[in-house]
């Protein structure tokens, strides 16, 4: 449960708690699928992520978004949240071990703006993004 | 691309998805999320939620269960599936959604655009869905950036 958070303690610079993530498995892809509904083969038939190329199956971009969504309300409540935006920038795959962090850089007219990253255990960065969200104010 | 540009502003049937408790809990234990707010009615309304609420990026179950299908849309835009990378997703936040609600989207091509890059050319298509629950009320708005490789 977050911590009950003000705009008054949050700043630009400041970095938001990081999130480690177990490793992912491909039981874990299987379950995603079946709990997001895209089922696009690439990410649980290794045949398919073996024949694109990527030596087997590959994890859903939406599920390293859905790890660094949990990172964000870990820390920030959901309904302070106004925007969440990824880029996808590489594949992740089974046994990466996915650490979310991020930091503020803007805060300006009741909005703050994070930028947020998702590396692997060898540091690649995977995806990377920005949130924004409102907080209650002290005064 | 003349062909493909010309579905700018094109709009897909509207459909509908009701919001399961048993989803939202299924799509968290996926994510490895065990926030309360997801699985625990009570914890949910005393962090001042109506009820059990959907994580960030539920919007994508609502699409993928409750949609016409990735490549039926990649069909109707005469676009290869095969060639389709996801490249950026967004989410923008109006209401929070919960059980029970029965959310209405509507998915129209809100941009198009071509890039030449060193490994060819590549066309990106945005598609931005907005969700309306029972009550008329905007709820979410997401934004999926695709890309096709020529």
């Amino acid at each position: 449960m977050p911590a009950e958070l003000y705009w008054e303690n949050v700043n630009v610079g400041d970095e938001m708690p990081v999130l480690t993530k177990e490793p992912i498995t491909e039981l874990q892809l299987v379950k995603y699928a079946g709990a997001s509904g895209d089922f696009n083969p690439i990410h649980t038939v290794d045949a398919i992520g073996k024949k694109a190329g990527f030596g087997g199956v590959i994890a859903h971009g939406m599920l390293v978004m859905g790890f660094m969504g949990q990172a964000i309300t870990n820390w920030v409540p959901n309904k302070y949240l106004k925007k969440f935006k990824t880029r996808f920038v590489a594949v992740t795959k089974p046994q990466d071990i996915i650490t979310v962090s991020g930091k503020v850089i803007k805060k300006e007219e009741d909005i703050i703006t994070c930028e947020i990253m998702a590396k692997d255990q060898k540091g690649e960065i995977k995806t990377t993004g920005q949130f924004e969200f409102t907080l209650p104010k002290k005064s | 691309m003349g062909e493909l540009q010309e579905k700018l502003g094109l709009e897909f049937p509207a459909y509908k998805f009701v919001v399961e408790q048993g989803k939202i809990r299924e799509f968290a234990q996926a994510i490895g999320d065990l926030n309360p707010v997801y699985v625990n009615s009570e914890m949910a309304e005393q962090e001042g939620y109506q009820n059990v609420i959907a994580p960030p990026t539920f919007g994508v179950c609502i699409e993928m269960w409750g949609g016409p299908g990735f490549e039926n849309l990649m069909k109707e835009l005469g676009v290869n599936a095969v060639r389709i990378l996801h490249a950026e997703e967004e989410f923008e936040y109006f209401k929070e959604i919960n059980p029970g609600d029965e959310i209405t989207a509507t998915t129209r091509v809100s941009n198009i655009f071509r890039k030449e890059g060193k490994a060819g050319a590549m066309n990106f298509i945005t598609l931005e869905t907005t969700h309306t629950n029972q009550r008329a009320e905007k709820v979410l708005i997401s934004r999926m950036m695709i890309v096709e490789r020529l």
